[in-house]
């Protein structure tokens, strides 16, 4: 009865469930880590010195399509955040991203675009601090034209763990700004 | 050595067999998606997802925000992506999605395939909810390590001939 293949059997039996119950004791405790840490409510984040600026591209990675060109929007920003609460033993990594929300043109509709984001993997680089920063995305509608429309910038955050849930959450500071107007040839002139 | 306990060990098999595949139906039922669990391929959401981890997915949901995580389908590509939502663009009945890899510089527009600038909710295969690192690494080596393969077959092979006695 006690064969090789029966003892290999009961070994990795319970070596599959040792594994199993210190993965559901990490990934409980690390959530009520981050209850502790009130993660949820981070009031820490400012946003600020929003400056738009506006282009037209040509180019099919801009957006624009059968030789039309297509109205694009870069901004740049003041960005501080303290994301160090966000960093426990079931932290990968936390992805961190720049929003603005506006509304769309017809009733109901509603969009979202990334701005800027950014890949955390160390707690010693989760305070943020950027002045003057330029956005990393060039941002264009579905729509051919937003430009003058009010959006709210925003900071999410996503954590990344190393087994688990993934977790979602976003900062509470909020930040007003009106998309550009394109400079067009006779304003520079 | 009789055929009765062949038999009974070839039904002990087929039940491990379709016990395996019952519940990843039941799963997919469940998930409302044809494959609720997935194996990262590609390392193009690299530090968060490397090749070999293992995710499950979650197809129920009626629209996506940015941020999310989704799995998706193309034409162009045979293999699932696993992408980042990083545009959302929706009205009362229709949703508009722009993905990329964190680990990538520019996002998917190429990889959606001619005159498609936006994913809608009927590409996807899912939306990542959950995350087992490295389990997964298995399934590769399957595919793509003959050695690797026919090692396991031969093991198989061999502790049957082993338990029969």
């Amino acid at each position: 009865m006690f064969n090789l293949v029966t003892r290999a059997q009961a070994i990795s039996n319970h070596a599959i469930t040792c594994t199993a119950i210190i993965a559901a004791l990490v990934i409980v405790s690390s959530f009520f880590q981050l209850q502790l840490d009130q993660v949820w409510s981070l009031n820490t984040t400012s946003i600020s010195n929003v400056q738009a600026g506006a282009s037209l591209k040509g180019s099919f990675q801009y957006g624009a399509k059968n030789g039309k060109q297509k109205e694009n929007s870069i901004i740049k920003f003041d960005l501080d955040a303290d994301l160090t609460p966000l960093f426990n033993w079931n932290t990968k990594q936390v992805f961190v991203y720049l929003t603005a929300e506006y509304p769309g043109k017809s009733d109901g509709s509603s969009n979202k675009v990334t701005y800027w984001d950014k890949i955390i993997t160390s707690k010693d680089d989760a305070v943020l601090s950027l002045k003057n920063h330029r956005a990393k995305y060039s941002v264009w509608d579905v729509e051919n034209s937003f430009r003058q429309r009010d959006a709210e910038l925003k900071l999410e955050w996503n954590i990344q763990p190393h087994v688990g849930p993934l977790i979602f959450g976003q900062t509470s500071a909020t930040t007003p700004f009106t998309f550009a107007e394109v400079k067009t040839k006779k304003d520079r002139a | 050595m009789n055929l009765r306990t062949q038999v009974a060990q070839f039904l002990a098999l087929a039940y491990v067999f379709s016990g395996a595949y019952m519940t990843w139906k039941t799963l997919g039922v469940v998930a409302n998606t044809h494959s609720p669990i997935v194996v990262v391929l590609t390392g193009s959401m690299e530090p968060a997802f490397q090749r070999g981890d293992v995710l499950f997915l979650w197809n129920r949901q009626k629209s996506n925000s940015v941020g999310d995580v989704v799995v998706y389908e193309t034409s162009t590509k045979d293999i699932p992506i696993v992408h980042r939502v990083v545009r959302e663009h929706h009205n009362q009945d229709k949703q508009y999605l722009l993905t990329k890899g964190d680990n990538n510089a520019v996002d998917d527009l190429s990889l959606y395939g001619r005159k498609k600038s936006y994913l809608t909710q009927s590409d996807l295969v899912g939306t990542v909810k959950g995350y087992l690192p490295k389990v997964g690494y298995v399934t590769i080596l399957l595919t793509e390590n003959q050695y690797f393969r026919f090692g396991v077959f031969g093991l198989m092979a061999l502790s049957a001939l082993l338990q029969s006695e």
